[in-house]
């Protein structure tokens, strides 16, 4: 009994963890499955494509995370909340991106 | 572990983190707004090195990697690692956006310092040491003397093959 408590942190920690995981890989999924990109096309550094990894999967995280904070861990130690959470940030993403956040006109600052 | 050797350790692994990841995104190849273009310029004229002025101006126009660092830090000391860190990857990446950049750097920097700070912990490296670390790396760069930190970025810029096309 003495070793109860050690377990419980370590399951919840694992169920953290694991909930981070299930946020990234469903928001990768879901996004390849509504045909978003898995990366940006190269160079990365100069393209404003919205892409399954990036910025998809960082969004989830992100919100995942405040969830967690807030003390919201859903009904299955945060795993139902991760998979929900990846599956609305990628149909976000595809559908609502460009409006919430639309590429800038380009500026002549490079003559 | 000490309180000034940990500062002087975090600065160090602070400045590594932000100039490299920086460079490598490619803030020294060209300014990416009008702003950063107007500081480049101005550095250059007083002495320094234009792609070490387009970093400059850069840094200065939107939150790359140095912001991503910092909030990153500030992220994992008040609100724990790493979900501070995936938070204020978020919050940077929404202020990249709005500021006219992709966000890549600044993303990048902020998830790379919670994974730095994470390891940093077994050796007794705390997230306030990163805050004031990272202060005195940026200090560096940007509130010293501008053509000096200029060259080197330039020089670095050059080494990693980001050097800017632009005159």
């Amino acid at each position: 009994m003495d070793y109860y408590p050690f377990i419980m942190i370590i399951h919840v920690d694992m169920y953290v963890f694991w909930s981070y995981v299930l946020a990234i890989v469903s928001a990768i999924g879901v996004g390849l499955l509504v045909r978003l990109p898995l990366l940006p096309e190269r160079p990365i550094r100069h393209s404003w494509t919205a892409s399954a990894v990036f910025p998809t999967a960082i969004i989830a995280m992100g919100i995942l995370a405040i969830f967690f904070k807030l003390g919201v861990n859903g009904f299955y130690y945060g795993l139902d909340l991760a998979l929900a959470i990846g599956i609305i940030t990628a149909l976000s993403v595809k559908y609502f991106f460009d409006s919430i956040f639309p590429k800038p006109e380009t500026e002549d600052s490079h003559e | 572990m000490n309180e000034l050797l940990g500062i002087a350790i975090a600065a160090g692994i602070s400045w590594l983190n932000f100039v490299l990841i920086d460079t490598w995104m490619g803030l020294p190849e060209s300014p990416g707004v009008k702003g950063a273009d107007f500081i480049g310029r101005s550095v250059q004229k007083r002495g320094g090195d234009l792609a070490g002025g387009f970093f400059q101006g850069n840094i200065v126009c939107s939150p790359d990697a140095s912001a991503g660092t910092l909030l990153g830090a500030i992220g994992c000391y008040l609100i724990g690692i790493p979900e501070g860190g995936f938070i204020a990857a978020l919050l940077v990446y929404i202020g990249n956006r709005l500021c006219a950049d992709p966000g890549y750097a600044g993303t990048t920097g902020a998830l790379s310092i919670t994974v730095i700070i994470f390891l940093a912990s077994f050796i007794g490296l705390t997230p306030q040491m990163f805050i004031v670390g990272m202060i005195i790396a940026i200090t560096t760069i940007q509130g010293i003397y501008h053509p000096a930190s200029s060259k080197l970025l330039g020089k670095l810029a050059q080494k990693m093959n980001r050097y800017t096309k632009l005159s």
